[in-house]
């Protein structure tokens, strides 16, 4: 799907889209589906599930913003590390940052929505503006050291005294009231066709980005920053730029999980929140956009049943798959679903040699 | 013959990272004598001797050292065996002191009593040395403590990566007679880029173009034969 | 002389640096200076500021130094460093206030470790036995299957006297306090449910050599055929006896059980205190070469799957400290020698000290307690003196010093580095444990203990330099004075020059200011104060 050979003519850009990513066109069109899937299955006529009334798809709707909500989140964190080869340790700050702005914003403001998102695109900006201070002056593990830092920061911020009226200390922002178009209760259906629009608005625009002669620059700095330097790029440009547009995404996840979850507790701003994002794009793959998506509903639905059949022990299950998955598939879902050309013969001839005990000629 | 062999390469393989280094390489060292890898800068003679000591295990072929193979195992058992290195770029341990430095190599308590007397009358420049750091020593004695340090342990087998690189035409002379009078004791393989020192020191020679042996002899041949020189050895 | 000229204009950043947190540093203590006071009693708030200063930079210290050489010599960025201090920190508790549970818990973890002690033994014979390829793939998956069957059986049945969480998380305080009071009931050993004890041992014991011999036949199969040469005489019979050994001991652990725990509730609690951190740090390099040979060594190449890595082990370890001691918040007592309250304190002299084992001192005019302050901040001298000498003075410390420059030429001299990666990142995680168990009566013990210890830590680092001992250490003293600072000036203000009310940080403010001087340190120094420039 990465590889779509660029379109010959202007004419034909439209089948072209079509055609390279009928995978995605495909899984939008059955997520769209899916409420209605659901209510049939489950036997609820379609006029009460249009008036949002509780049963199993309700639910699920429920558990799909989720991941949609991750999914942008973890779109993000992948266009920052997969893509440029930056690894920060404090990408949860921006998702905490949307989402208490959205929350305090809302409550004790009385904002409405659009000036709030404008305002949490700005306060991504900012973020990234911050965390790139040191962006010319430190590298690799330096870098992810002071970007943690920088968000334990505002981790401990949050849940300072002082900000006790607004944030709610540790016991997270409570008492929130979306805007009634947009409740996440009674308007659920509509944020659910809201959310999926926009995961896949917001994925159509990462890989235009990837895509772009920008984007090529960040990969190339991803590969070899040096090279990318004696090539005469400023390279501090592009990655700024791939750090506000990555902290942009990621504050905007932040905001749709204020509108949705009833409380916005500190953890989101920890940095556990930052580790389950790099989980998520490592089951996926890194440095593929799909892998993020794929990789978002994967740790959603695992811990979601893990934590059904588990309970308390679900943390440590999902400890060690994590685990596994980095010493066993690091490539992730995707990565090695795209290696499987090579990777199934080599693994039919391994198969062979076991049992036989002889090497097969290949 | 087949005794007299001390080290026997045998049309090894090996990859850094996903990049194919050595196809085909083949050397064969005899016992007691000094032999020089020749050929351009990448052509993977450094590779060669690190595929030697395990350091970049070989994915083919065989690496025979006194009759046993030597491939796969681990570089410290492979180093073990009797096999001294010594590295391009004077690599010492900067933070230690020479005597340190040439402490760290001893593989059983009094090696280095032993030797401190032929190392100090080989490099008698760093008996006066001992005590200070190795950040603070020259190129040129850094080289010889590299050169030192393969010494204190009783080896069969020294290999040894551009002695003369970066080094003053005196130091040169110094560091070829050393080499010389190691030679006495010990077999050597020597990567050398400078063909003037290897043609001194060496009896014979082996040639890598692109990562195969391509041409081996006797160095006398080899001096008499501007041709190959030309064709392998001068910068293209 | 000109030498010093010449290295102050080459390093002209640090040393300015340098004299700038001089300064502050000075103006902080000139703020504290208490100008009312008469004498002595002058400087009360700032010994007190600086001991605690000391005090925090210990602790600190003692876990980033095992970072900062494990980081040095492997590149490995240990992110379970943390939850290691707190593992520390909660096995040192249990000593201190159960030690039976440690004590029963001891026998089938060393039953469970025997086993291993044989793998060079059966490396041999596996050797010796010709098998078809096939098969010799095969069998260790059968093994693993069996082992885990047999572990999996035993294991849950084995009888440990612990505590039920569930109503620990009722009344955590009354325990702590009870048991604070030596008034906890030691409870009866129990026994094997419905299985004799010889099966139950027994059966762990094989378990544990059938799990050795699994891991031989894993390793076997991955390896070239020609590789491993004949082992040293004598390496077979000392690992026979390494196994004997330990065998022993869990099997005598478990007839003396009864004993050993009354014994050991007996104890003062100076001497418990001992064998908590003596077990502490065992469980930590137990840990540490468990994490080591298993995760750690076969992606060491690759830097950020390490790291990955580390995060995940740092989570589970969390999570099973959660579920094993629970939610609830402990607190630990302070050794008798410096818990004395009764005639003679608080001591004037350090030699009422010694006699009455005061738990404070009057120094200055300030009330200073002995185990909090001074205890604490000779320990971190000590350990960083000793540490020092193993690194300058020892065969171990110069192969650690040559590695952290260049580890592949310390292999091509024929040192088995891997084996030197094992012992330092086990020594360094020891040390963690330790002070986690040091830190424990000052601090007490919660789940986040380690997550924000962390914090604390990598920022002391990238002050000093990732890499450098004498940056852990200067880091650690820096970010340990800067937080105790702020916290007396929370308490006592600062006068901002044209604002009325006096500025007064909250505690929970405190690490972030450390965060900010480490970016402000930074951006000025990349590398650090002490870190070496590539």
């Amino acid at each position: 799907m990465e590889n779509t050979s660029p379109s010959p003519t202007r004419q034909n850009s439209f089948s072209d889209f079509f055609k390279g990513n009928r995978g995605i066109l495909i899984t939008i069109l059955l997520l769209g589906l899916l409420p209605f899937i659901l209510a049939l299955f489950d036997g609820q006529p379609i006029s009460s599930l249009l008036a949002n009334d509780p049963g199993k798809s309700k639910f699920y709707q429920g558990l799909a913003i989720e991941i949609f909500i991750l999914a942008i989140y973890a779109l993000s964190y992948d266009l920052l590390l997969g893509i440029t080869g930056l690894l920060s340790f404090g990408h949860a700050m921006f998702f905490g940052v949307g989402a208490y702005l959205t929350g305090i914003m809302l409550k004790s403001f009385g904002w409405s929505l659009l000036p709030i998102l404008g305002l949490v695109a700005v306060a991504g900006v900012v973020m990234a503006l911050i965390f790139s201070i040191v962006l010319p002056r430190v590298k690799g593990i330096t870098f992810a050291l002071v970007t943690l830092g920088i968000a334990q920061v505002f981790y401990i911020v949050i849940q300072s005294r002082e900000l006790v009226n607004y944030a709610g200390a540790e016991i997270g922002l409570q008492g929130v009231t979306p805007p009634e178009f947009l409740n996440p209760i009674s308007h659920r259906l509509r944020f659910y066709y809201i959310g999926l629009v926009a995961v896949f608005v917001v994925y159509f625009i990462l890989k235009r980005f990837v895509d772009s002669p920008t984007g090529h620059v960040c990969v190339a700095i991803r590969e070899n920053e040096d090279r990318a330097t004696m090539l005469g790029y400023n390279t501090f440009y592009f990655k700024l730029a791939a750090l506000m547009l990555s902290g942009i995404v990621a504050a905007l996840a932040g905001a749709m999980h204020g509108l949705f979850s009833p409380i916005i507790r500190p953890g989101i701003a920890s940095s556990h929140y930052t580790i389950a994002v790099l989980l998520m794009i490592l089951m996926g793959g890194i440095g593929t956009l799909d892998g993020a998506l794929i990789g978002a509903a994967t740790f959603r639905l695992l811990s979601f049943w893990l934590e059904k059949w588990f309970g308390g022990a679900s943390q440590v299950i999902i400890g060690l798959v994590y685990i596994l998955l980095v010493l066993f598939l690091p490539y992730g879902i995707v990565g090695t679903w795209k290696l499987r050309g090579y990777k199934v013969k080599q693994g039919w001839v391994d198969l062979i040699e076991r049992f036989t005990g002889k090497k097969q000629e290949t | 013959m087949e005794n007299n062999t001390l080290l026997k390469v045998n049309d090894i393989h090996t990859f850094i990272g996903q990049f194919h280094i050595l196809q085909g390489v083949s050397v064969e060292i005899p016992k007691g004598k000094i032999v020089s890898l020749l050929g351009r800068n990448g052509a993977g003679k450094t590779t060669t001797l690190k595929s030697i000591l395990g350091l970049a295990p070989p994915t083919q072929g065989q690496v025979i050292l006194d009759g046993e193979e030597i491939q796969g195992r681990r570089s410290y058992d492979i180093a073990n065996m009797g096999i001294g290195f010594v590295p391009e770029h004077r690599a010492i341990f900067r933070d230690l002191s020479v005597h340190e430095n040439l402490l760290i190599a001893e593989r059983k308590k009094g090696d280095l009593e032993k030797k401190e007397e032929l190392i100090f009358s080989l490099f008698p420049d760093l008996k006066r040395l001992i005590k200070l750091p190795g950040t603070n020593l020259s190129g040129g004695q850094q080289q010889m403590l590299a050169v030192a340090r393969a010494l204190v342990p009783d080896n069969k087998l020294l290999l040894i990566d551009e002695p003369s690189e970066g080094l003053a035409p005196v130091l040169i002379e110094q560091m070829m007679e050393a080499i010389r009078q190691l030679s006495a004791e010990s077999t050597v393989l020597l990567v050398e880029q400078n063909f003037i020192v290897a043609s001194q020191l060496a009896e014979s020679y082996v040639i890598i173009e692109e990562g195969h042996s391509v041409k081996s002899g006797k160095m006398v041949d080899l001096a008499a034969d501007p041709e190959t020189i030309h064709r392998y050895l001068e910068a293209a | 002389m000109n030498t010093l000229i010449s290295s102050f204009r080459r390093n002209r950043t640090f040393w300015i640096t340098l004299l700038v947190l001089i300064i502050i540093f000075a103006l902080g203590v000139r703020g504290l200076v208490d100008q009312e006071a008469e004498g002595g009693e002058r400087y009360k708030n700032v010994v007190i500021t600086i001991l605690r200063g000391l005090s925090t930079g210990s602790i600190i210290f003692l876990v980033a130094s095992g970072f900062s050489i494990i980081f040095g010599l492997m590149s490995v960025l240990n992110m379970a460093h943390g939850a290691i201090f707190m593992v520390g920190a909660y096995v040192g508790w249990t000593v201190a206030v159960r030690p039976d549970t440690v004590v029963d818990a001891t026998t089938p973890i060393a039953l469970l470790i025997s086993g291993f002690l044989l793998v060079p033994v059966w490396d041999q014979i596996i050797k010796k036995i010709k098998i078809s390829p096939a098969l010799s793939r095969l069998w260790p998956w059968l093994g693993l299957i069996l082992t885990l069957l047999v572990l999996g059986f035993l294991l849950p049945k084995y009888p440990i006297t612990s505590w039920d969480v569930g109503s620990y998380e009722i009344s955590p305080v009354n325990f702590a306090f009870a048991a604070s009071q030596g008034q906890v009931n030691v409870p009866e050993p129990e026994q094997f449910q419905g299985i004799s004890p010889l099966i139950g041992l027994g059966g762990i014991l094989l378990g544990s050599i059938l799990a050795g011999i699994t891991v031989t036949g894993f390793v076997a199969s991955r390896r070239p055929t020609t590789a491993g040469r004949a082992p040293q005489p004598g390496a077979l019979r000392k690992s026979l006896i390494n196994f004997i050994i330990v065998a022993l001991l869990g099997l005598l652990l478990y007839i003396f059980n009864t004993p050993i725990s009354n014994f050991l509730y007996t104890l003062d609690s100076t001497w418990l205190f001992i064998v908590a951190i003596l077990v502490a740090v065992a469980t930590g390099a137990g840990l540490g070469i468990l994490i080591e040979s298993t995760l750690i060594r076969p992606i060491y190449e690759s830097h950020m799957y390490v790291l990955m890595l580390t995060l995940g082990v740092n989570a589970i370890i969390i999570e099973v400290v959660r579920s094993i001691w629970g939610a609830p918040e402990f607190t630990m007592h302070r050794p008798s020698v410096f818990a004395g309250t009764g005639e003679g304190c608080p001591a004037e002299s350090f030699g009422d000290l010694l006699q009455y084992k005061c738990s404070t001192i009057r120094i200055l005019g300030g009330r200073v307690r002995t185990y909090n302050e001074i205890f604490i901040t000779i320990l971190g001298i000590v350990v960083l003196i000793a540490v020092w000498l193993l690194l300058q003075r020892t065969r171990l410390g110069m192969i650690v010093r040559a590695g952290v420059q260049d580890s592949e030429m310390v292999k091509a001299l024929g040192i088995n580095v891997q084996r030197i990666f094992t012992i330092v990142f086990s020594l360094g995680v020891g040390l963690a444990a330790m002070g986690g168990v040091i830190g424990a009566p000052s601090t007490g013990l919660t789940t986040t203990l380690g997550d924000s210890l962390l914090i604390n830590m990598l920022v002391a680092l990238a002050i000093g330099g990732l890499t450098s001992y004498p940056g852990a250490a200067a880091g650690a003293l820096i970010v340990g004075l800067l937080q105790q600072f702020i916290i007396k000036y929370g308490q006592i203000g600062i006068n901002i020059p044209f604002v009325e009310e006096a500025f007064k940080p909250s505690p929970p403010l405190v690490p972030a200011m450390t965060v900010l001087l480490m970016v402000v340190i930074l951006l000025v120094l990349p590398q650090g104060l002490f870190g070496r420039k590539e």
